[in-house]
C-alpha cells in the first residue's frame, strides 16, 4: 500500500529562509484581517527570494508561522504562478491563447525547446525554461512572453532569438 | 439614444498624457474632484448618481452597478469592503491594465467613492501577478494618496477613513469571478462561492462586500463629477456611457479604444484600426473575450458595440475584448485552444464544469491525434448545452458557449478535418 | 412560536420552520431528491449540483441543498427538465469514475450504483481514456482512500473541518486534476476516522477493517446502542444470519452522537463472533475434572451448589456495568431479594479515567450502563457508587462467586489479569460472552451469554437518557442467554427443587 500520497519531491535541496525573507512573511500574517490570508503573499515572497517552493517551505509556514500546511498546500497547488521545482535561470512564460496563437506563438515556443532540447544533448543545462501559459491579457502586443519577470511584446520566430541572447547564450556548447 | 460616435476619455482620460501616472498630473487635470463632490451628497445620493447614470459592470457581466452598490445593507455597522477586481484574464482582453498604465488615481479615486456611497471603510486592488509593473504603479499611486490626504483615517478633513491595500493573484482566470477573487483574498484556492447569499449581504469574511471591474470604479469619478445626465448623452439608452475595447488580431492598429457604446463596430475596425493587414481577411470575430459566442464576419455587417445588440446576434458584449480571427487560423485550432483553456482554468469544484470542461478537451485531443469521430461535433455540442446553467459560477457557461458557437457555425470545416484525420 | 413557510412539493403543500432547504423538507416528507454532497450533519457545499430542482417561474434548475422554502414556492423534483438534469449529472460523475465494482467494498451501497439504477439508466457518451489518479493509499488506522474513485463531493473535508475541527483533508490541485487527501506522508490520526468511510458516497475512503471481508448485500443491520462508553452512540450492528456472524458497526442518527460514533465502538462487533466467545456452558465434577455441557447442566449444578450453602454469607456477586437495567433488575430481585445476599461488588476497570472526554462522543467509563447500574444497586438497598471491588471479593470469605464480566474484554485491560485472579478463588461461575474463560484451565464454572445485539433491553447512559436494544440478532452460540434468562432458569429450578 502506497504511503505517500501525491507528494512532488525535488532532488534539490530546499534553500533556506533569508531574515529579510522571514520578516516579510511575518508582516504578511498581520496585515491582513485573517491570518490565513497571508499564505498567497508569502508563497510568492518564497518563490520570489528563492526561485521555487519546496514542500519544506510549506513546513516552515506551518510550523513557524502558523499557516495550517493542508491550506497552504491547497493554495501551492491550486495557483499556476507557484512553481514547486527549481526552475531553470530565466523561465519564459509564453502565451499561447487564442491571439497569440493565431500570431504564431506555437512555432515561437518550439523554436524555444529546440534551443533547450539542444543544450539537453550536450548535457549541459539549458538558461532557459519554457512553458505555454494562459492569456497574460496584453494581446495587442501578441505574440507575449514572459521571461521571468520581464514581459516581452510582438515575439517571432525571427526575433526570439536576439531577445533570448540578452539573457544568457544560446550557444549550447558554452 | 445618446451619442453613439463622439469620443469622450473618461476612464482613459490620461492617455499620452507626460507623467500620466503621478499624483500631481492627476490632480492637475481634474482628479479627485469627483471625490470632493461626492463627500458633499449623502451616501445615498452618490448610489442613486451612479444608478441614473446606468452605469454597467464593466467587466463582463454588464450588471448596473448603482443597482449592485444598492444591495448592501445600509444599516449594517461595518466592517463592510469595497473590492476593485483587476484580476484581467478573459483572453482577449487588456483594458484594466490599461486604465492601469494611464491613470491608476482614478481607480483609487473610484473606490474611495465608492466606499463613501456604501458605508466602506477598507478596500483591496485584487491584480493577477504577473502584471508586475502594474502592481508597482497601483501602490505607488496608493502611497502617493495616503501621502496627500486622499486615504487615510481622515480625508480631506471630512471624517471619512479609507484604506487600501493591494493584493495579488497567483494565476487563476477563476479568481476573476467575483466570489472566487473573495476566496482568493481570504487566503484560499480561489472557488467561487455559493450565491445566495449575494455578496453585497455576505461578502468577504461574510461581510456586505460590493466587488466591481477596474474599469467601472475608474467611470465613477466622471459620473459623480459630471452627473448622469451627462453621462446619458452618451452611448445608448440601455447602455449609456463609453467603454474601453480591446481589438487585437491582424489588424494595423491593434489596442485599448474608448468609445461610446453603440458605436458601428465596422467603423472601429476599418477606421480606428486602419482594416486589416494587407493578405488577412476576416474570418470569424469574438466579440466579448474567450467566453462569448463566435461571430462569423458575415455577422459583423451592420452590428454596433451595445450589450443588446450584441446580445440580440447571440453573443455577448462582454469584457469588450474583440478577437479579429482571420483566415490563417484554423478553427480546429481555434477550438482546441479554447477548451484546453477553459480545462486549465476549472477550479473543480462543480461537477458538471470540473468533468465536462475535462471531457471537451479529451475530445479535442484525440480530435488533434486524428482518432476524431463523426459525431464528435453533436457530443461537443450537447455536452455543453449540459453543462450551461448548472453551475456555482459562470465558467461552465463560459466554456460551454463559444464550444457550442464554434462547432455550429464552422462545425464543416472541424467536420473535415475529423475526416481527413490529420494534424492542423 | 416560530415562524412557518408553506410551500408546495411535487404539488403536495408543505409546511417548515422558516430557513428549511427544499432538501431538508423533501427528506422530511420522504421525497427522495438524488444528491451526493450533501449531509445533514455538514454545511452545504452545492458541488455536486445533482439535486437539481424545477421552481415555477424561475428559468434555471436550482439545487434543493441551498434553497430555502419560502411561501408559495412551488417547487418540482421530477419534471423531464429535471430527470435530464440528474441523469447528466451521474454521467458527469462517471465520465472519469474508475469501474473498479468487481473489487470495491462500496459496492452494494454505492451512490453512484445506486442512483444509476434509480435515476439513470441513459447510455454513456465517453469513449475518451479516463484521468487516473492514486490508488489505495494509507492515509490512517482505518482509512484506505482511492483518489480515482473519488467524486470530489468534499463531505470529508468539511467533516474534518467541522467535526473534529483538524482540518486534516484538503482537495489539492485544480479542474479535474484535483485530488483529495491529506497533507502528503501525513496520516489522520484521531478517534473518528470511520465516518470517514461512512459519509464517503463512493469507495474513495473505505475502511481497513473491512475490507474485502464481506459483500454488503448479504448483510443485516438491526439497530442497538453501543457498549463502548457511556455516551450510548446509536448504532446499526451489521450480521450476516447465514453464518451468524458479525462484521462491523455504523452509527444511526440519535440524540446522544448526532450523526457520527468513535472508531472504538466500531470494533464492538469483533467480541460478538463465534471464534473469540464462550461456545459452550462449563461446569466441574466431584473429582475436579471440568467438562462441557449444555444450559440446563450449568444451572442444575449452579443450583446444587447455591442451595447447599447460606446464600447471605457465602454467596457473593461481582457485576460489570455493562449490562441492561432489565438484567439488573432481575439480578438483584432474585439474589438480593429472594436470596438475601449483600455481597454485591462492582467489576470496574482499576485504571479508567472516569471523566475522561474527548470533547466529542468518547468517554472514559467505557461501560454503557453505569448509571443502570448504580440506580439498580440503590433500588435493592445496596451501597452504590463507583467502585472497583476487586480486592473485596477476594477477601469477602464467599464460598460461592457469581461473576457477571464485562461483555467487551477490549474495553477492561485488565480483564485477562481479574479472570486469572478470580479464578485462584474457591468457586467462580463466570456468566460471560468472553472465549478466554474457557482458554483458562483453572475455570470452574462458566455460562455463555448474550451479546447487546441479541438481546432487549436499556442503557441509561452518562446524562440519564435511555437507549433501547430492541432487536435482537439470533444469537450465535446456541446456549447464550442474558441474565434475565439464567435468573428465570434458576428461579425454576429452585422451585421446583422445593425452595420459596
Amino acid at each position: 500500500m502506497s504511503e505517500h500520497n501525491h507528494k512532488l519531491n525535488s532532488n534539490e535541496p530546499a534553500p533556506a529562509f533569508t531574515p529579510a525573507l522571514r520578516k516579510q512573511i511575518e508582516s504578511f500574517l498581520t496585515r491582513y484581517e485573517t491570518k490565513r490570508s497571508a499564505i498567497l503573499p508569502a508563497l510568492h515572497a518564497i518563490q520570489d527570494e528563492l526561485g521555487w517552493i519546496a514542500d519544506e517551505h510549506v513546513e516552515i509556514l506551518d510550523k513557524e508561522f502558523g499557516l495550517h500546511r493542508v491550506q497552504v498546500r491547497e493554495a501551492l497547488t491550486f495557483y499556476s504562478a507557484y512553481r514547486q521545482k527549481k526552475p531553470r535561470p530565466y523561465h519564459i512564460q509564453f502565451c499561447n491563447n487564442i491571439v497569440c496563437c493565431m500570431l504564431g506563438a506555437n512555432e515561437v515556443i518550439d523554436k524555444i525547446k529546440g534551443h533547450i532540447k539542444k543544450f539537453e544533448e550536450k548535457g549541459k543545462e539549458s538558461p532557459f525554461g519554457v512553458e505555454g501559459v494562459p492569456c497574460m491579457c496584453v494581446c495587442d502586443g501578441a505574440p507575449a512572453m514572459l521571461v521571468n519577470k520581464d514581459r516581452h511584446l510582438k515575439v517571432t520566430k525571427e526575433n526570439i532569438d536576439s531577445i533570448l541572447e540578452k539573457y544568457a547564450s544560446l550557444k549550447s556548447g558554452v | 439614444m445618446g451619442d453613439t460616435l463622439t469620443k469622450v476619455k473618461i476612464t482613459t482620460a490620461f492617455e499620452g498624457k507626460p507623467n500620466a501616472r503621478a499624483l500631481k498630473t492627476y490632480v492637475d487635470n481634474g482628479g479627485y474632484a469627483g471625490l470632493k463632490k461626492a463627500f458633499t451628497m449623502q451616501p445615498g445620493q452618490v448610489i442613486d448618481e451612479v444608478k441614473a447614470a446606468g452605469l454597467r459592470g464593466r467587466g463582463g457581466a454588464g450588471f448596473p452597478t448603482g443597482m449592485k452598490w444598492s444591495f448592501v445593507p445600509k444599516d449594517d455597522k461595518g466592517p463592510k469592503y469595497i473590492i476593485c477586481n483587476n484580476d484581467e484574464s478573459e483572453p482577449g482582453t487588456f483594458k484594466d491594465r490599461y486604465i492601469t498604465e494611464c491613470n491608476p488615481h482614478m481607480i483609487l479615486e473610484g473606490m474611495i467613492i465608492a466606499g463613501f456611497a456604501i458605508g466602506a471603510n477598507k478596500g483591496y486592488i485584487y491584480t493577477r501577478y504577473d502584471f508586475f509593473e502594474e502592481i508597482k504603479w497601483l501602490e505607488t499611486a496608493i502611497r502617493e494618496a495616503y501621502d496627500a490626504g486622499f486615504l487615510g483615517d481622515n480625508i480631506l478633513g471630512t471624517g471619512f477613513k479609507f484604506h487600501i491595500d493591494h493584493y495579488a493573484g497567483a494565476g487563476a482566470y477563476i479568481c476573476g469571478e467575483e466570489t472566487g477573487l473573495l476566496s482568493s483574498l481570504e487566503g484560499k484556492k480561489g472557488q467561487p462561492k455559493l450565491k445566495p447569499p449575494f455578496p453585497a449581504i455576505s461578502g468577504y469574511l461574510h461581510r456586505p462586500t460590493i466587488v466591481n471591474n477596474t474599469e467601472t470604479l475608474a467611470a465613477v469619478p466622471w459620473i459623480i463629477n459630471h452627473g448622469a445626465a451627462a453621462h446619458k448623452t452618451m452611448g445608448t439608452e440601455k447602455s449609456p456611457g463609453t467603454k474601453l475595447f480591446c481589438l487585437s488580431g491582424r489588424v494595423k492598429r491593434p489596442g485599448v479604444y474608448e468609445l461610446p457604446l453603440g458605436y458601428p463596430i465596422e467603423k472601429l475596425i476599418n477606421e480606428d484600426a486602419g482594416g486589416m493587414l494587407p493578405g488577412y481577411n476576416i474570418k470569424a470575430c469574438i466579440p466579448g473575450g474567450s467566453s462569448a459566442p463566435i461571430l462569423t464576419a458575415e455577422e459583423l455587417k451592420g452590428l454596433t458595440l451595445d450589450y443588446e445588440a450584441i446580445a440580440a446576434k447571440g453573443s455577448m458584449l462582454g469584457s469588450g475584448a474583440i478577437m479579429i480571427i482571420d483566415d490563417s487560423m484554423s478553427m480546429v485550432e481555434l477550438l482546441k485552444v479554447t477548451v484546453d483553456f477553459y480545462h486549465h482554468e476549472s477550479c473543480g469544484q462543480c461537477t458538471p464544469c470540473r468533468e465536462g470542461t475535462g471531457w471537451l478537451a479529451n475530445i479535442m485531443t484525440g480530435i488533434m491525434a486524428g482518432q476524431g469521430k463523426k459525431d464528435d461535433l453533436q457530443r461537443m455540442f450537447e455536452i455543453s448545452r449540459n453543462m450551461e446553467g448548472k453551475t456555482i459560477c459562470a465558467l461552465s457557461d463560459a466554456a460551454a458557449m463559444p464550444t457550442k458557437s464554434i462547432v455550429t457555425k464552422f462545425g464543416a470545416e472541424i467536420a473535415d478535418f475529423i475526416e481527413r484525420g490529420k494534424r492542423a | 412560536m416560530s415562524e412557518t413557510v408553506t410551500f408546495k412539493l411535487n404539488g403536495k403543500d408543505v409546511t417548515v420552520p422558516k430557513g428549511t432547504t427544499v432538501m431538508e423538507a423533501a427528506r422530511r416528507e420522504n421525497v427522495e431528491i438524488p444528491h451526493f454532497c450533501w449531509h445533514p450533519g455538514l454545511s452545504v457545499a452545492g458541488v455536486c449540483r445533482f439535486c437539481m430542482v424545477k421552481v415555477e417561474g424561475r428559468p434555471k434548475l436550482e439545487i434543493a441543498c441551498n434553497l430555502q422554502a419560502t411561501n408559495g414556492m412551488d417547487v418540482k423534483t421530477d419534471t423531464e427538465e429535471a430527470k435530464s438534469a440528474h441523469k447528466w449529472a451521474l454521467e458527469f460523475h462517471l465520465i472519469n469514475h474508475p469501474l473498479d465494482c468487481p473489487i470495491c467494498d462500496q459496492a452494494g451501497e454505492c451512490g453512484l450504483q445506486d442512483y444509476y439504477m434509480s435515476v439513470g439508466k441513459y447510455q454513456s457518451q465517453m469513449t475518451r481514456p479516463k484521468v487516473l489518479k492514486p490508488k489505495m493509499l494509507d492515509v490512517g488506522r482505518d482509512l484506505v482512500l482511492d483518489t480515482e474513485r473519488c467524486i470530489l463531493c468534499s463531505r470529508c473535508v468539511r467533516f474534518e473541518e467541522e467535526v473534529t475541527k483538524t482540518g486534516a483533508l484538503g482537495i489539492f490541485d485544480r479542474g479535474d486534476r484535483a485530488i483529495i487527501g491529506t497533507y502528503p506522508g501525513e496520516k489522520i490520526d484521531h478517534n473518528y476516522q470511520t465516518n470517514l468511510v461512512d459519509i464517503c458516497p463512493v469507495g474513495a475512503f473505505t475502511s481497513r477493517d473491512f475490507r474485502f471481508k464481506q459483500r454488503v448485500w448479504f448483510l443485516k443491520d438491526k439497530p442497538a446502542v453501543c457498549p463502548g462508553c457511556s455516551t450510548g452512540c446509536s448504532v446499526d450492528v451489521y450480521g450476516k444470519p447465514e453464518t451468524r456472524s458479525y462484521f462491523r458497526l455504523k452509527p444511526r442518527k440519535g440524540e446522544a452522537n448526532g450523526h457520527w460514533m468513535c472508531d472504538k465502538g466500531r470494533h464492538m462487533y469483533s467480541h460478538l463472533n463465534q471464534d473469540v466467545r464462550l461456545r459452550t456452558a462449563l461446569t466441574t465434577d466431584a473429582q475436579g475434572r471440568r467438562k462441557d455441557t449444555n444450559f440446563a447442566g450449568a444451572i442444575e449444578d449452579l443450583g446444587k451448589r447455591i442451595a447447599a450453602v447460606n446464600p447471605a454469607t457465602d454467596v457473593a456477586l461481582l457485576v460489570s456495568a455493562q449490562h441492561t437495567s432489565e438484567e439488573y433488575k432481575s439480578l438483584f430481585d432474585f439474589f438480593v431479594g429472594e436470596l438475601g445476599i449483600k455481597k454485591v461488588f462492582q467489576w470496574r476497570e482499576p485504571t479508567e479515567k472516569i471523566d475522561a472526554f474527548d470533547g466529542l462522543l468518547y468517554r472514559g467509563d467505557h461501560n454503557a450502563n453505569t448509571s443502570g447500574l448504580l440506580s439498580a444497586l440503590k433500588e435493592a438497598g445496596l451501597a452504590a457508587g463507583l467502585k472497583n471491588e476487586f480486592d473485596a471479593v477476594a477477601s469477602s470469605g464467599a464460598k460461592i462467586v457469581i461473576a457477571v464480566t464485562p461483555e467487551v474484554p477490549s474495553t477492561f485491560p485488565s480483564f485477562e489479569q481479574q479472570l486469572n485472579r478470580l479464578t485462584e478463588l474457591d468457586f467462580v461461575s463466570f456468566w460471560t460472552l468472553a472465549g478466554s474463560v474457557a482458554d483458562n484451565k483453572k475455570t470452574k464454572h462458566a455460562i455463555p451469554m448474550k451479546g447487546f445485539p441479541e438481546k432487549k433491553g436499556t442503557f441509561i447512559n452518562h446524562e440519564g437518557k435511555a437507549g433501547k436494544l430492541d432487536s435482537p440478532f439470533p444469537c450465535p452460540v446456541a446456549d447464550g442467554r442474558d441474565l434475565t434468562e439464567i435468573i428465570a432458569a434458576l428461579k425454576q429450578w429452585r422451585h421446583s427443587h422445593g425452595s420459596r
